[in-house]
């Protein structure tokens, strides 16, 4: 039997899905070896217990699927957290079911219910090394991938049974098939995009509300690389429309309908519930420069400093190489057009690319990072809000690195293979070990850490920016002080963790279990303050009941106060 | 000799441009290993303790730069000399002296007008003393006069003055939005209000040790009576109302009010959005009195007026 040849061919194919894959699942791996050091945030504990009810109603539709489709099993299962769709706390449920309850593949459920997440992780990286792949290069694409997994808010982020990792490489799979779908093809291939298109689109919805802004990304760029043909169609009295953009407006919405049953029943009123949640959202607080922001007028200057702040500068100076060559072509295009049309009858001067994917890249990322520039937007979110620009910013990144490697090739010609497999290696290092170092230093405090650019997470903490939210360093301050130093049933006054989340790192034994949660510091003996600036009011009520303001223990990160620890004396 | 910068130069420039990059992600690097490795050890903080502990005045402040590093300070240092007095200070002005306990060469904006005295190191932490160029001397600060002994308390409705004894009760506190806690010893008064001293976290989240008097509201008032107070030339404090009963700037204004001898020293008003908020009375005409001095607190209504104030005689 031969054996296919491992050698890459010029166009890309399935071993370029292989290398896509494989950085992924090593993502996975990374993220999985790293889970069990990321305590549990108050989110999580509810999309927990809403994971084990949709399963459970899935279980019954199947035993008794007649039972399951009345709308009282249908609403008390699917009722809990309808503030968001379902597709990703149902695969939460059934990776819980499958791996923790049936096969025992994770003995920690936690770990379980964040599977899914961490794969959505990896499917981005993969996605992305393809896209990059095609776009540009396989070293673009490559760079572009390990570049958008060594972003320390991601790879916190990914560890997470939550939205903002799935809805990023839901984006991004969505950016992509669309993309694909414009590709000219066989009737057959052309509807096969175009109805992946829609599903995904209608996967996109069932995530989380960013899908609402998605639309503002595939509608200018299909029209837009169509043009001619829906201009040769109007002239000729009839409409075209891109297929894609026909299945994300139908099948998209019919997806999302399917996958939650909560909106089978009462569906409009449901559904305007759902909308009305989001756009009239609370403003919970965020730190930003050393003031406590709870409500609107949001800093303009938020996105720009944090992502600064938060993104390796090596990636943002790659993106910015790489932005820049793509915005200088494009103006070049633009400059051509506007010749064109002054000086003689006007016409498309077109592009080398039919699928225009600078306009798409682009249109990828700023829709996603648009809304937060208004000053209405809450921003109690950090970063993870616009992750979904995260990708495309990195493949610019890639770009940029190409064209940063084929300048090193100019200026050392010559070279022989082995020399330039050996500076390709050393390029690829220089970007992305920084990265790396930062990414894998910042684990568990992902929210505490900043990049070295603004100092680390001293620098951060200099500068007045959020260490934390969600309590979820409580597991730290028990992992390093209350498990080995509270006596046997001891009660310890939980602050911002829920006692779901509590309860849950109990029963996985990563916090004793015979400590005893409280809701006041008076009714404890030992009182955590997750550090955050609001809190520090729960610090002051700690030394008055206490009588002291003195901490037993600090969990710190790089000497930052992560959780205060205070042991009633 | 001339200096020709022509377009070879540019050339070459441009040549190795490239190195910018790989140089970034190298220096970033070197800068992440730097600043992880920068961390101050426990020892350095413990030699500073040491320090400050033989060298500290009972009327100094000691006090922790950056602020973020304040909880390592506590901890460290203990509440024998990071003690709730000098954290949650009302100003820096009655302090003589400070010593600053600082990391990463931070200092407190509030001692930048300070005369540095002296300065010693302890590998990564400095410790400074700073010499207060105005110090204020204090004849009494009324915080401290929160005791039986010395204060008395009533709950004034319309005509009807009612007395709030003092009483020993358990702690209250709670989590996020509770608002200071009650400490055991306090003033309870008939109907559910009650004086005490406490910390109020500020607008800007600071502490604040002071006297914890919620507003009653409904035309209904509370009075301080504090006994035997020394009189100087002006009575200063400031007030406050906690920081999430404050922060939506919709709660009603609440007023302060000092008599002495039937006569008004001064009425102040706290509005939403005052945050800690400083105040001050000429007080001359009773300087070198002893005086029983009262304090009135009001509001036209006690929703979540979760007020505190402090005042001292200078």
């Amino acid at each position: 039997m031969k054996m296919p040849s491992l050698r890459m061919p010029e166009r890309v194919g399935w071993r370029d899905h292989a290398v896509g894959g494989a950085l992924g699942l090593a993502y996975v791996v990374w993220l999985l070896a790293t889970a069990g050091a990321v305590g549990v945030p108050r989110d999580e504990g509810v999309y927990f217990r809403a994971a084990t009810d949709y399963v459970g109603w899935w279980r019954l539709l199947l035993e008794r699927g007649h039972d399951a489709l009345q709308q009282s099993a249908i609403d008390s299962a699917w009722s809990i957290n309808h503030e968001h769709p379902v597709l990703m706390k149902t695969l939460f449920g059934v990776s819980w079911w499958l791996f923790h309850m049936k096969w025992h593949v994770f003995a920690d459920a936690s770990t379980a219910f964040r599977l899914p997440a961490m794969c959505t992780a990896g499917a981005a990286i993969w996605i992305t090394y393809i896209f990059g792949a095609r776009a540009w290069s396989r070293r673009a694409g490559l760079v572009a991938a390990v570049l958008f997994g060594l972003m320390p808010r991601v790879f916190f982020h990914a560890h997470l049974a939550c939205f903002d990792v799935p809805v990023t490489a839901m984006w991004l799979a969505c950016v992509y098939v669309h993309w694909r779908a414009q590709e000219k093809r066989g009737p057959g291939g052309t509807v096969a995009w175009a109805l992946a298109a829609g599903v995904l689109f209608g996967l996109l919805l069932e995530t989380k509300h960013n899908a609402w802004f998605f639309p503002a990304v595939v509608v200018p760029h299909a029209l837009f690389v169509q043009r001619r043909a829906i201009l040769q169609g109007l002239r000729e009295a009839r409409v075209m429309l891109p297929a894609s953009l026909v299945s994300m407006a139908v099948v998209g919405p019919i997806v999302f309908y399917a996958l939650w049953p909560y909106i089978w029943n009462d569906t409009l009123a449901r559904v305007q519930w759902y909308v009305d949640f989001h756009l009239h959202h609370d403003y919970y607080n965020i730190e930003f420069l050393g003031r406590n922001y709870f409500g609107p007028p949001s800093p303009k200057s938020y996105l720009p400093v944090m992502v600064l702040a938060t993104v390796p500068t090596v990636t943002l100076l790659l993106f910015f190489v790489g932005a820049f060559d793509r915005g200088k072509a494009g103006a070049a295009r633009l400059v051509a057009w506007v010749r064109q049309t002054v000086d003689g009858p006007a016409s498309d001067p077109g592009s080398r690319d039919p699928l225009e994917t600078d306009l798409l890249l682009a249109l990828s990322l700023i829709i996603a990072i648009c809304p937060f520039f208004l000053s209405k937007t809450p921003i109690f979110g950090g970063t993870k809000h616009w992750m979904p620009a995260y990708p495309f910013l990195a493949l610019f990144a890639g770009r940029g690195f190409d064209l940063v490697r084929r300048a090193m090739v100019r200026a050392l010609p010559n070279r022989t293979n082995r020399r330039t497999l050996a500076m390709d290696a050393a390029l690829v290092a220089s970007v992305a070990l920084g990265p790396l170092a930062v990414t894998a230093h910042a684990s568990p405090f992902g929210l505490a850490s900043y990049v070295p650019l603004v100092g680390g997470t001293a620098g951060g903490a200099d500068l007045g920016l959020n260490r934390q939210f969600w309590g979820y360093t409580t597991l730290n301050a028990a992992v390093e002080y209350l498990n080995g130093n509270a006596p046997r049933g001891a009660s310890v006054f939980i602050s911002d963790t829920t006692w779901e989340a509590w309860g849950r790192m109990q029963e996985e034994h990563r916090i004793r279990s015979d400590l005893r949660a409280a809701g006041a510091p008076h009714e404890a003996q030992f009182a955590l303050v997750q550090h955050e600036l609001h809190m520090n009011e729960v610090d002051y009520s700690i030394w008055t009941a206490y009588g002291t303001d003195a901490p037993a223990y600090i969990v710190e990160h790089d000497g930052v106060p992560i959780v205060s620890v205070y042991r009633k004396p | 000799m001339s200096d020709h910068h022509g377009p070879s130069d540019a050339v070459a420039w441009r040549k190795w441009a490239f190195a910018a990059v790989p140089i970034a992600g190298l220096l970033e690097l070197g800068a992440h290993v730097v600043q992880t490795h920068s961390v101050a050890p426990r020892g350095d903080w413990e030699a500073a303790r040491a320090y400050v502990a033989a060298h500290a005045a009972p009327d100094d402040l000691v006090a922790f730069a950056p602020w973020w590093a304040d909880p390592v300070g506590r901890e460290t240092f203990g509440p024998g000399i990071a003690t709730v007095q000098r954290e949650a200070r009302a100003d820096e002005t009655r302090f003589p002296r400070a010593l600053e306990v600082a990391i990463r060469g931070e200092h407190l904006p509030e001692l930048a007008s300070w005369r540095k005295a002296e300065q010693q190191r302890f590998g990564r932490v400095t410790v400074t003393t700073w010499d207060n160029p105005a110090p204020v001397h204090v004849l009494e600060d009324l915080v401290s006069l929160v005791d039986p002994a010395r204060m008395r308390v009533s709950r004034v409705d319309g005509a009807r003055e009612a007395e709030c004894p003092a009483s020993h009760a358990g702690v209250q506190s709670g989590g996020l939005g509770f608002g200071p806690a009650v400490p055991s010893e306090r003033f309870s008064c008939p109907g559910g209000g009650f004086v005490a001293t406490s910390i109020v976290a500020d607008l800007d989240y600071r502490p604040h040790r002071c006297i914890y008097a919620p507003a009653p509201g409904g035309g209904g008032s509370v009075r301080l009576h504090f006994l035997d107070v020394q009189a100087g030339q002006a009575l200063v404090g400031h007030h406050a109302i906690y920081v999430e009963a404050e922060r939506d700037r919709k709660g009603a204004p609440v007023t302060l009010t000092f008599r002495a001898g039937g006569i008004v020293i001064g009425s102040v008003t706290h509005h939403d959005g005052d945050g800690w908020k400083a105040f001050e009375f000429d007080t001359s005409d009773l300087a070198g009195q002893r005086v029983e001095l009262i304090a009135e607190i009001s509001a036209p209504s006690g929703d979540r007026r979760q007020y505190c104030f402090e005042a001292v005689t200078r």
